[in-house]
């Protein structure tokens, strides 16, 4: 019964979601303190190439290599994050632009690809990688098992950020000062709450969200790094957060329903099941998927329009005029 | 000491031009300091740069090659982003086009006509391809107020897919099923003499070869700011791009005009997927490190915002950042890695954004001036 | 005589600058332990600059503020809360999205508001008490934007008084509500001088503040023109100060013009707004030529989807616009322009103008179709006609390429009335709000415009939240109530006016 397509694709689903899930969590973040951070893929390929390269050079135990790997990672996601940070909000520029500007800078064409061939990292498998974390015995378990316990640390992990960011935004006040940040800054800048370091903190963490989620395509999914591994994951978490309307817990179904359809090719394949001209189809599903909830999404009533932080996408300038 | 930013009131001339190039001109300092910290030394590096784009034998014929995409996808993306509609799509709508473009030539010059019919028949192919591509993020845009940023960038991998399918996956009527070489490795089917777009030589250097794209990019630039400058149509853009609640109020018909300015970008994408096919590969390049790996649609939306939108000032700037696509191609490997090129047109772009502000407002460094001393309140009258 | 003890708030020289502008030129202002102290001034005085500089949002270029005689620099707008001076903007400061509990909890420093975990529920009952203890109630657990304007403004008294501000500053507060909720209000606010607060009234409109206020401090062009106790002044005395000089203010006199024929006809229109609720619910109307319709209400009732839906901005489930005889029956603004219906909208930067764009652009928006030889345009004609319009309509602006943003208000309002008219003569002109935030001078004009219009023979339907407003231009008086309509009877008659802004006019109706 574990075999069946379904509950492979469940626990795959799980597995390849897991990325698309940390990427998403961060960009909500970002996005609600006001900042559209479209640089997502290119922060994400930067985690993945340095979190990779942490686990080929660092000579350590594999729980120490690992765990490096992922702080490397976020930093590096962090750091890009910073750049899109500084213009946006200090210079106000366009975020539109600057998140392009990021992705070409720091993605497939850019920083990612120059530091993964500078530094020799191709066409080499991990040294250390993510593995399940219970017992063969428990993952054997009818259903549950393969999709709850074989998966590895990192996706236990992303379930607590689910939690931890969910309790962070509807209980606590930083968590309500955010908000009115990504509401009305004019309204929290009155109060007293310093939009601008919100707005900084915010994006950066999202970063460091998005380069933890590249860490785990190189180091858990596929331990090898490739040009531009991502395939546009990053793309796929802004419209999840999107679809989720802002809400972690949404963020968490959504981005396991795409890891699914990620997954389905491979499986697909294994299976000698042919729908079409496979590949084609198989891979071009996630991206049509994608675009047209997305349409479904945007296409609702007023209601569902006023999901999004009233004030994304626009600089906050305390003294007009 | 305190600095203030405040709003300009008026937007000097001469900051519009400095601006930009003073970007350059950081964006290689910074690039500089990344090149030093992976162990390259820049002097040579850059000195390799320049040479390579512009100074070798032959080496502004291979600009030119690299420019000529660069001006279709840079017209694109500023023909689209001045209406501010994002259209990230121009990637992907130059795949299509290449495609649309590629089975023109296969067909109408494998009957046999005169080439200029022929061609003229890739350049109108290559366009609708382009514009059916791009149509589908502006209906979503306009009749389902889908963001376009999102769908017209998560298209650009349907159509690589596509692209790939058609000559590696298949065998369809872009493959070369004949020969040797094609059970060895896939290729596209090259197309036959009369589709082949002809240019012009130019003798300097060694002689230089324009190719007939190139022609056609210069036109579209023309015809881009005859539209947006001249006409109701462009007027109407104009005030669009602006505030849509003011255009509701003129008239304007928003979803027409959405269609419209996605059609258009979308043509001109297309017809650089043509000129790819006619000009430079002369078949299908289906092969995912081929025109896939040239990231011309992103390339181009650095050159449009360096250009800030301007149809013109996109052609020059296109042929400058094909020199540093050239350059890169030439001297990939160990001493020019791959990547760099990428990174240093994202600090370009960074440093163009950066200096949006400098351009709309000014900044003024300057100490607190102190009031009167307080007395003693006197009495209301 | 004030003695040192008893001053609250006292600025000293203060001046304001921004780039082309002196907002506050060295003015003193000082206000008085449980006083009310009106500041007064028309638009554009540096009313609300001044307040903006002792709440923290600007920072004063020079001048000292002392608070209860001890000086104080305020550099961000929680500095001034927390030492208990609070304001009620014109623009609510408020998290739409947010519940009041929520946005109270929101600015709370003390006690429980400086604990990580956050429980809205248990600001609630102080919400009620404070509602009842001040005549302000309002429910707890409604988010902002489902609440009125007025009500809105309750929740940011609330918060002031949340937040035991002991200088409360009010800036224009009466433009959202109607006139007896206006009397509530300085009920409320005589309630909060009288337990020892400050109050301080921003306001343009004189009956207002010979109402509430203890003294007056006037301010005109950036400067201080004097400080008067209410009880020494009067209406013109006031006057001549705000303005400096007696204006003759035209007023439209009564059965001046004979009216011709009605010209445009509303009859049983529905619509919706923006949140998918009804905003017209059978609104029937007609407007004669020559004769200026005056509609009155408080803002939100409708009249911004009524202004829309004649435009042909907005579509309406039901009912029909007549023109003459001509019936419009789908809304498209091209249609509406064509049938000879100018549109003046209350939202000049939003609606009436292209910001970044330059002013002759603007001043084609509508008629740029026709100055075209096919689909080109004609851009030297367009720009012989630009600089003709702002000659004739004297628009101060550096020239025809400037971007219309720049412009000053009264400009921009020029610019949108000059494109209106320059078709020739309307047949209609809509005009919601045409004088919000301007000076003097520039409403002058602006009431020149509609006088003549009227005149000339144009049917004009004036919306307008200023009953000063209506009161000096109308043959006829509607007020509009949650999407409807009805009129005035006795246009002398303050009550009923105010009656109907409220709803309630029911049994007069009834009555006859």
């Amino acid at each position: 019964m574990n075999n069946s397509l379904l509950i492979v694709l469940i626990a795959s689903g799980v597995a390849y979601g897991t990325p698309l899930l940390y990427a998403a969590l961060g960009e909500l973040l970002a996005e609600r303190s006001g900042v559209l951070n479209l640089g997502v893929e290119g922060m994400m390929l930067v985690g993945a190439v340095m979190g990779f390269w942490t686990v080929q050079r660092l000579h350590a135990t594999t729980g120490v290599a690992l765990v490096a790997a992922i702080a490397v990672a976020a930093v590096a996601g962090a750091m890009m994050a910073a750049i899109h940070a500084f213009l946006v909000i200090t210079l106000r520029a366009s975020q539109i632009v600057s998140g392009l500007a990021l992705t070409i800078f720091a993605g497939v064409y850019g920083l990612s690809s120059y530091l993964g061939n500078n530094l020799n990292l191709a066409d080499q498998p991990a040294r250390h990688s993510f593995s399940a974390v219970f017992p063969s015995s428990m993952q054997k378990w009818p259903i549950v098992g393969p999709i709850v316990f074989g998966q590895n640390v990192l996706v236990y992990v992303s379930w607590a950020c689910v939690v931890a960011i969910s309790l962070y935004l509807s209980r606590t006040r930083p968590g309500l000062n955010l908000r009115a940040v990504g509401e009305s800054p004019a309204a929290a800048d009155t109060m007293g709450i310093n939009v601008t370091a919100y707005r900084y903190v915010h994006t950066i963490a999202g970063g460091a969200f998005a380069g933890i989620g590249g860490a785990t395509v190189t180091l858990a999914i596929t331990p090898q790094w490739v040009d531009g591994i991502t395939y546009g994951a990053g793309w796929i978490a802004i419209a999840l957060v999107i679809f989720a309307f802002w809400r972690p817990e949404l963020c968490l179904v959504g981005a396991y329903f795409f890891g699914a359809l990620e997954a389905l090719a491979p499986q697909l394949q294994a299976r000698n099941i042919q729908l079409g001209p496979t590949v084609l189809w198989t891979s071009s599903l996630p991206y049509v998927m994608t675009i047209l909830v997305l349409v479904v999404v945007s296409s609702g009533t007023a209601r569902r329009r006023l999901g999004a932080p009233s004030a994304l996408g626009n600089a906050y300038v305390r003294e007009e005029r | 000491m305190r600095v203030t930013v405040e709003r300009r009131l008026r937007q000097p001339r001469w900051l519009v031009v400095a601006v930009p190039i003073a970007s350059v001109v950081f964006a290689l300092a910074v690039a500089a300091l990344v090149l030093l910290a992976t162990g390259h030394n820049p002097l040579t590096t850059y000195h390799q740069l320049v040479d390579a784009a512009f100074l070798q034998t032959g080496s502004l014929g291979q600009t030119l090659i690299s420019a000529t995409p660069l001006a279709f996808t840079g017209l694109a993306a500023a023909a689209a982003f001045r209406m501010k509609l994002f259209n990230i799509g121009a990637e992907g709508q130059m795949y299509m086009g290449a495609i649309t473009g590629a089975a023109a030539g296969l067909y109408l010059g494998g009957r046999g006509g005169p080439s200029a019919f022929v061609i003229a028949s890739m350049v109108v192919a290559g366009c609708v391809g382009g514009v059916v591509w791009a149509l589908i993020p502006g209906i979503l845009r306009a009749f389902f107020k889908t963001n376009e940023i999102l769908t017209s960038l998560l298209l650009n991998y349907v159509a690589g897919y596509v692209l790939t399918y058609l000559i590696f996956e298949s065998e369809s009527y872009w493959r070369q099923t004949k020969g040797f070489n094609a059970t060895v490795f896939p290729t596209g089917k090259p197309l036959p003499h009369s589709a082949l777009w002809p240019g012009w030589t130019i003798h300097a250097q060694g002689g230089i070869a324009v190719p007939l794209g190139a022609g056609f990019g210069l036109l579209a630039a023309v015809v881009v700011w005859l539209l947006y400058s001249r006409t109701r149509f462009g007027f109407e853009a104009q005030v669009l791009g602006d505030s849509d609640r003011a255009a509701r109020y003129a008239g304007v018909r928003v979803r027409r005009k959405i269609l419209s300015v996605m059609a258009l970008s979308g043509a001109i994408a297309g017809l650089g997927g043509a000129s790819q096919v006619g000009d430079f590969a002369h078949a299908l390049d289906g092969d995912p490190n081929g025109l896939q790996k040239q990231g011309f649609g992103y390339s181009g939306i650095v050159v449009a915002a360096l250009a800030r939108y301007n149809p013109f000032a996109v052609v020059l700037v296109a042929f400058l950042i094909g020199g540093l696509q050239n350059a890169g191609n030439t001297l990939q490997g160990a001493t020019f890695p791959a990547g760099l090129v990428g990174v240093i047109q994202g600090i370009i772009l960074f440093s163009a954004l950066g200096g949006e502000l400098l351009i709309r407002h000014r900044i003024r460094i300057g100490r607190r001036v102190k009031g009167p001393a307080p007395t003693s309140p006197e009495p209301a009258a | 005589m004030a003695d040192a003890a008893t001053i609250a708030v006292s600025m000293r020289g203060i001046t304001k600058r921004f780039p082309g502008v002196v907002a506050n030129d060295r003015v003193d202002f000082e206000a008085a332990v449980g006083e009310v102290h009106a500041l007064l001034g028309e638009n554009g005085a540096g009313k609300t600059t001044l307040s903006h500089v002792l709440t923290g949002l600007y920072r004063a270029d020079e001048g000292h503020i002392s608070l209860y005689g001890k000086p104080v620099r305020f550099t961000a707008p929680r500095e001034a809360i927390d030492a208990g001076v609070c304001m009620v903007h014109q623009q609510f400061r408020l998290v739409e999205r947010f519940t009041v509990a929520e946005n109270l909890v929101l600015g709370d420093r003390r006690g429980a508001g400086r604990s990580f975990r956050i429980d809205p529920s248990a600001v609630e009952s102080q919400v009620r008490e404070l509602g009842e203890r001040y005549r302000l109630p309002v429910d707890p657990h409604a988010r902002i934007w489902q609440l009125s304007v007025g009500e809105q403004q309750r929740v940011e008294i609330l918060n002031a008084l949340y937040q035991n501000a002991k200088v409360l500053i009010l800036d224009e507060p009466t433009s959202v509500l109607t006139p007896d909720e206006a009397d509530t209000l300085f009920e409320t606010l005589r309630q909060m001088a009288g337990e020892g607060r400050t109050v301080i009234f921003i306001s343009h409109k004189l009956h207002e503040v010979m109402a509430v206020s203890d003294r007056i401090t006037v301010l005109r062009a950036g400067r201080l023109v004097g400080t008067v106790r209410t009880a020494d002044a009067t209406l013109q005395s006031l006057a001549s100060l705000m303005v400096g000089h007696d204006i003759e203010t035209r007023r439209r006199s009564r059965g001046a013009q004979p009216v011709g024929p009605e010209v445009l006809t509303v009859e049983d229109l529905w619509a919706d707004g923006d949140r998918g609720t009804a905003a017209l619910k059978g609104v029937s109307l007609t407007v004669r030529e020559g004769e200026i319709v005056a509609v009155a209400g408080v803002a939100g009732n409708g009249q911004r989807e009524l202004a829309e839906a004649i435009t042909g901005l907005r579509p309406c489930r039901k009912g029909t616009i007549r023109v003459g005889d001509e019936l419009l029956d789908h809304a498209d603004p091209r249609t509406s322009f064509d049938a000879g219906i100018g549109y003046v909208p209350e939202d000049r930067l939003g609606t009436g103008v292209a910001p970044n764009l330059p002013i002759s652009m603007n001043l084609e928006l509508r008629s740029f179709r026709n100055n075209s030889f096919g689909p080109l345009l004609r851009l030297r004609r367009m720009r012989a006609n630009a600089e003709e319009a702002i000659e004739r309509f004297e628009i101060k602006t550096s020239g025809p390429q400037m971007q219309t943003a720049q412009l000053s208000g009264g400009n921009l309002q020029k610019v949108v009335i000059a494109r209106e008219f320059s078709s020739g003569k309307l047949t209609v002109l809509v005009a919601a709000s045409p004088t919000r935030g301007l000076d003097v001078a520039a409403v002058e004009t602006v009431h020149s415009y509609l006088l003549d219009a009227a005149e000339s023979g144009t049917a004009v339907l004036l919306l307008s939240e200023d009953l000063d407003e209506i009161l000096a231009l109308n043959d006829r008086i509607l007020v509009m109530y949650e999407g409807r309509l009805s009129e005035v009877q006795n246009r002398d008659s303050l009550e009923e006016i105010s009656l109907r802004m409220a709803g309630s006019a029911d049994g007069l109706d009834a009555a006859r």
